[in-house]
């Protein structure tokens, strides 16, 4: 069990018998501590990053100490994405995708070396190196796997960020929705391959020697 | 009429469990969690109830030849100061097989040949599959793997790529997790150093 966080704001003087009773705090400490043990991470494995996190859901190391045991098999009802494992340029663009349905506070948990940088992939022709370059990621756990205690370290990382985070001083405007990320197309060495005309304009017009801009 | 006895002959298992937690809790009052005594017990074959490892207040040991990032090893000098075992030679950055280990070599400006010493000295822990093979391959002994497992961290770029300072470990420490490895390597270091003063003691006396 991890420690649990002390609400109460220092420097307020409450006598040792109420200390049990009487919690003076912000708002965001309640607000955080309730989320802090109840991320639920999506239930979805890339390679053999997954079979350790498995062994992290299973009872041996049990996420459910953590709070994190509802596995959930739907993006719109999770709060945490593991990328367990390889991501693979056919994989990509479903990655974004259930990153982009996933309701707004969201995290994003790189595991392993080949989310994190591509590991021993990162020249491949089929894999993306790293899958920080298309979403946002939170927390970069090393290791090819990382063990079991390993990813609970990087959970708790995930809960120490959660515990600082300030929900009712740092509003959101939440009359604006929230910007979708584009889904991205790779062909062939991760070329988007509607800039294949641009590329192609470009190659006639002479040697490449400026960035090329992608077509919106 | 035997329909569901099948399902309550399952939910008795479940119960047994249950039951032989606390039967276990009893048994070791106190001593179940938390303690070495208790880990090891309940990672047996003889482990009934919860077998749950209480993970960030107890771990599980790791066994000698688990492998992790790698790291540097130096050796403390008279005064104190770090004597890297590393020369440059640059052979694990050529058998990683993800390429993950960057050196940069010096020469001595006076006389133009190289230091035997990395300047520099990178891996990028988030590309490194802890094969195992710059350990393996190190003619001098100088990159070992870790124990440490415990990496996670919020920025890859700041954090995930080790330098030479963050690297660099004692002999002490590779002695102290690995302590039959070490055993066996100075075995052998000591063995050549003695060969080498026979010959040159038999060279020495041929002389004469």
């Amino acid at each position: 069990m991890t420690e649990t966080p002390n609400l109460n704001t220092e420097g307020y003087d409450i006598s040792p018998e109420a200390r049990a009773n009487v919690a003076i705090t912000t708002i965001d400490k309640i607000f955080n501590a309730g989320r802090r043990y109840s991320v639920w991470p999506m239930m979805f494995g890339l390679a053999c990053c997954a079979i350790e996190m498995i062994s992290a859901a299973a009872g041996r190391y049990d996420l459910a100490r953590f709070g994190m045991e509802v596995l959930r098999p739907s993006p719109r009802q999770s709060d945490l994405m593991i990328v367990s494992g390889t991501v693979t340029k056919k994989m990509l663009p479903q990655i974004v995708r259930l990153y982009n349905q996933m309701p707004d506070p969201k995290y994003v948990m790189a595991m392993g070396a080949c989310a994190s940088g591509g590991g021993p992939f990162k020249e491949g022709y089929n894999v993306v190196s790293g899958v920080d370059k298309y979403i946002p990621v939170d927390v970069y756990v090393p290791g090819c796997p990382p063990t079991p205690q390993a990813l609970l370290h990087g959970l708790m990382k995930i809960q120490e960020k959660i515990d600082t985070e300030k929900h009712f001083t740092n509003f959101r405007d939440r009359t604006k929705p929230i910007e979708p990320i584009p889904v991205p197309i790779l062909g062939p060495d991760i070329i988007d391959p509607r800039d294949y005309e641009t590329i192609k304009d470009g190659v006639k017009s002479g040697p490449l020697t400026t960035v090329i801009p992608a077509v919106e | 009429m035997n329909f569901g006895f099948g399902i309550l002959r399952g939910l008795m298992v479940t119960m047994g469990h249950f039951i032989g937690t606390f039967v276990e809790d009893f048994k070791w009052i106190g001593k179940r969690y938390y303690t070495p005594e208790g880990v090891a017990h309940r990672s047996s074959k003889n482990a009934s109830g919860i077998f749950t490892v209480q993970y960030p207040e107890e771990k599980l040991p790791v066994p000698e030849e688990f492998r992790f990032i790698p790291f540097l090893l130096y050796e403390e000098g008279p005064d104190g100061e770090q004597q890297d075992r590393c020369t440059s030679c640059g052979i694990c950055a050529k058998v990683c097989p993800p390429q993950c280990i960057w050196i940069v070599r010096t020469e001595d400006p006076d006389t133009g040949r190289p230091v035997p010493e990395p300047v520099e000295f990178y891996i990028d822990i988030d590309i490194c599959m802890n094969c195992g093979y710059c350990a393996e391959y190190c003619p001098f002994d100088a990159i070992k793997m870790d124990h440490q497992y415990e990496l996670a961290s919020y920025d890859r770029h700041s954090a995930h790529i080790y330098n030479k300072e963050k690297l660099s470990m004692s002999v002490d420490y590779y002695a102290q997790i690995r302590p039959t490895n070490y055993r066996r390597e100075e075995d052998i270091r000591i063995a050549k150093e003695e060969e080498k003063a026979a010959k040159a003691a038999a060279r020495a006396a041929a002389k004469e």
